[in-house]
């Protein structure tokens, strides 16, 4: 079972990895882990690729969410649970979900911080579009 | 006593406020240039880039703008700078379009430095049309927005980038702002103004109105447009290979 885990290095997302690695045995035939952290594209792109080059900026891109990935990838090592990491640029819902799609996931775990609904519908939740777009099953933990 | 009494008019504190996000959005691209060249750097060599590459840009923004507002009070170059800020500021909305350019990389500081320096040259000759447009011939305006705007770009490069990267939409108020001073520049350029106070003086809020539609419009449409033409999701991290711990 191919298994999405969009992380933020927040702390419900790291709760999410812990989670997924605690009920691991829900998953009979073996879990095949995607762990994917979607990066803000840098403003103003077109202006500065122009100037610094794209593979600056893709290298710029590839180190934060490295930095961002290296909890959950932490947690997955010590627990020895192998893992694919991606690391994408863009809107985090939409990424998130079309990664689901093209990798052919079967289910996106994902950790949401669960606020009351007056903030969320003022912050806009990244789980909250996950389940309005997403292809496949979503399973969220708070 | 000129200066006091132009602090006490309304016009002169949104003409600041404008200035200051004008400035700061159009910064905002030589601060991520400036944040992206450097961050390769050893720490030591971060700080020195940061400082010639900034200072150079002090230096060449406010030249420029002293020329920018001398060349504003000829007729017709009100009508061709705003036409100019008009693609500048639907310039600002477009996002990366991927591929490589190859634009050497620049870890050591002199290649920093040159990335930066070239952005100064390209990216501050924009900036200055638009700051001396938004001063309105005001020199104490146009001193007041430089002195406020350009220590956030030099101390702020990274803290600026991380902002428009959470918040885009900073960067989409200040490009519509571009739009309503490029069209109240047009609106008042010397050959035309003449006649608008006669004719047509609804054009005094009609042409930056429309200066606002037509950048967010086409900045958003080419925008999309820039996004879809990607065609697969970029996926940076080593996809095919599995970590698997020993």
């Amino acid at each position: 079972m191919k298994i999405l885990v969009p992380v933020d290095g927040s702390e419900p997302a790291n709760r999410a990895v812990e989670h997924l690695i605690s009920k691991l045995a829900w998953y009979r035939d073996g879990v095949e882990v995607h762990l994917l952290n979607v990066q803000h594209p840098i403003p103003y792109g077109n202006r500065v690729s122009s100037v610094v080059g794209h593979d600056k900026i893709a290298q710029y891109h590839h180190d934060e969410g490295m930095a961002v990935l290296k909890g959950a990838m932490q947690k997955l090592d010590a627990a020895k649970v192998k893992y694919h990491y991606h690391i994408g640029v863009g809107d985090e819902a939409e990424i998130i979900c079309k990664y689901a799609g093209e990798k052919g996931c079967d289910q996106i775990f994902m950790g949401t911080r669960g606020r009351g609904s007056v903030a969320g519908l003022l912050l806009g939740s990244v789980a909250c579009k996950v389940i309005h777009l997403s292809p496949v099953p979503v399973l969220l933990v708070k | 006593m000129e200066f006091l009494n132009e602090l006490q008019t309304a016009a002169f504190w949104v003409g600041l406020w404008q200035i200051i996000l004008i400035n700061i959005v159009l910064s905002g691209d030589n601060a991520v240039v400036i944040a992206l060249a450097a961050r390769s750097l050893p720490r030591r060599q971060q700080t020195q880039a940061v400082f010639w590459g900034a200072g150079a840009a002090v230096v060449l923004r406010i030249v420029l703008t002293i020329v920018a507002v001398e060349l504003l009070k000829w007729p017709w170059l009100k009508l061709i700078g705003a036409a100019l800020l008009l693609g500048i500021a639907v310039k600002l909305l477009i996002p990366e379009g991927g591929g490589d350019d190859g634009i050497e990389s620049s870890d050591n500081l002199w290649a920093a430095i040159k990335i930066i320096l070239i952005a100064d040259l390209v990216m501050s000759l924009d900036n200055v049309i638009a700051v001396a447009a938004a001063s309105r011939g005001s020199l104490t305006l146009l001193i007041l927005g430089l002195a406020i705007s350009i220590p956030l770009v030099v101390f702020g490069a990274t803290m600026l980038m991380k902002l428009m990267e959470r918040w885009p939409i900073i960067i989409t108020i200040g490009a519509a702002l571009l739009g309503w001073v490029a069209g109240e520049m047009a609106a008042t350029d010397p050959a035309v103004k003449g006649w608008v106070e006669a004719n047509a003086a609804y054009l005094d809020w009609v042409a930056p109105a429309v200066g606002v539609v037509v950048v967010v419009v086409v900045g958003k449409w080419l925008a999309a447009r820039a996004e879809a033409g990607r065609r697969e999701t970029v996926d940076l991290g080593e996809a095919s290979e599995t970590k698997v711990p020993h």
